[in-house]
């Protein structure tokens, strides 16, 4: 796995993400993923929240086109974390709060679809699913952000 | 105009701006009317989001300021501390009022004359304090300066950040967490106003609102922190003035949907007017640019 990393680490992109210093790099990079972020797991939340019985009123089927964009919010991270983590591939693989991350997030991804399949297709009224789906964004946000902190602490 | 020119303009605003909101709400309730009342309550929220940066370019003044006259440390600390401790009941009066905008209880009542009792108290001793610095002449003849030592809340808010190292970390992550709520509701509300989410009342998703303005508080919260424990890296960075900018715009639009829910909006299929869908829009773009400014802030700021 290693040389592979490092491979990555030393090619002309994750050089270019990492080091070419302009506003339209990485910092642009890091809003993209943080907008993704937002509009994935901020609207997640709010369906998880009518789930567990906020704003009752409101259909189902009337939120099942904010969907479209939550998946649009996934895709664009899948993007730019991948151009993020290639820029740093050693330093971010060696790093255990970075597969916590990633395990939350593919659970809190599956739990998402759970609900679309269950609760907007299905008779479950989804009540667990929301809470899973919560714990595992909280989870996922809080091993994210500490990423910085634990590799500092490795070093 | 420098930043202390622009905390001398706002310094005014949390105290003269509540004493109206107070006397509006004062009012509403001796005449009885519901409109009066309802108007206190915007004026009011208004206020407490002008006292964010009227407290921000304090430390701000303070810099720019330091190196060309004299001043009393120990009076610019206590002035800290009071604004500090007077934002608090500001801030929480302000919340108060958007929630009784929202869905109006009694109890509002009791809390928001409470609150602004306190903060107008609390705000016209943070004043006077703070006119001491640069007007030693308001002090009474004989009279030592005011500078009281205790309860000292900013320097309170800093050392709880810098004392201990995981705050800082914790801070962060309830930002974002806050920022998850607020930027999901928001959205989730606009684009029903602009017809994606079809077929739901504003009614109905607006109960989802106080969410949004619980992300908000958090964020203020923690984003005060960490401005307490690193003033000068944010006072000397231009773009941090350009989101608290956008915050407060964006803190105004959330006001918007408390206010116009009933107006022909309230039904399923309801065709919002161009005024809202623009205001949509705007809400959205507004947050996307805290969240641009705010990541951008270490790029920007540092040359």
């Amino acid at each position: 796995m290693g040389p592979v990393l490092a491979q990555l680490e030393q090619s002309g992109l994750a050089t270019w993400v990492r080091e070419s210093g302009v506003l339209y790099g990485y910092p642009l990079i890091l809003f993209l993923h943080t907008l993704g972020l937002s509009t994935l797991v901020g609207l997640n939340t709010a369906i998880d929240l009518r789930l567990l019985g906020v704003g009752a009123g409101i259909p189902l089927a009337s939120l099942e086109r904010t969907f479209r964009l939550m998946w649009a919010g996934l895709a664009l991270n899948a993007a730019t974390g991948g151009l993020l983590f290639i820029a740093d591939a050693t330093r971010h693989a060696s790093n255990p709060a970075f597969y916590v991350k990633l395990a939350c997030v593919a659970l809190a991804v599956v739990t998402l679809t759970r609900i679309w399949s269950r609760v907007f297709h299905g008779p479950d009224r989804g009540r667990r699913l929301a809470a899973a789906s919560l714990a595992c964004w909280g989870v996922a946000l809080g091993a994210g952000r500490l990423m910085a902190y634990v590799s500092e602490f490795i070093q | 105009m420098n930043l202390a020119h622009l905390h001398l303009l706002l310094n005014h605003v949390p105290t003269v701006g509540l004493g109206v909101g107070f006397g509006l709400f004062v009012a509403s309730l001796v005449v009885r009317s519901e409109d009066l009342r309802r108007g206190s309550f915007v004026v009011v929220f208004v206020i407490a989001l002008a006292a964010i940066p009227a407290y921000l370019t304090g430390n701000a003044a303070q810099f720019a300021v330091q190196d060309r006259f004299e001043l009393s440390e120990e009076l610019v600390a206590a002035h800290q501390d009071a604004a500090m401790l007077a934002l608090i009941p500001m801030e929480l009066a302000g919340l108060v009022a958007w929630t009784a905008l929202w869905r109006f209880r009694r109890w509002h009542l009791a809390a928001l004359l409470l609150l602004l009792v306190v903060a107008l108290g609390l705000m016209a001793r943070a004043a006077t304090i703070g006119g001491e610095i640069r007007h030693p002449e308001i002090v009474a003849e004989g009279a030592a300066a005011s500078a009281p030592a205790w309860p000292r809340a900013a320097a309170f808010g800093a050392a709880l950040v810098i004392d201990h190292p995981w705050v800082w970390p914790i801070c962060e992550i309830l930002h974002f967490v806050g920022l998850c709520l607020l930027f999901g509701v928001v959205l989730l509300v606009n684009l029903r106003t602009l017809g994606v989410v079809g077929n739901v009342p504003a009614t109905h998703v607006n109960r989802l609102l106080p969410w949004a303005m619980g992300g908000f508080g958090v964020n203020l919260v923690t984003g005060m922190l960490f401005f307490l424990a690193s003033p000068d890296q944010y006072t000397q960075n231009p773009a941090f003035f350009w989101k608290i900018g956008l915050v407060l715009v964006g803190g105004v639009t959330l006001l918007y949907p408390t206010l116009v829910a009933e107006d022909g909006d309230g039904q399923p299929d309801a065709r919002a007017s161009i005024v809202a869908r623009l205001a949509a829009v705007g809400s959205i773009a507004v947050w996307t640019g805290v969240i641009f400014l705010g990541r951008f802030l270490p790029y920007l700021g540092a040359e």
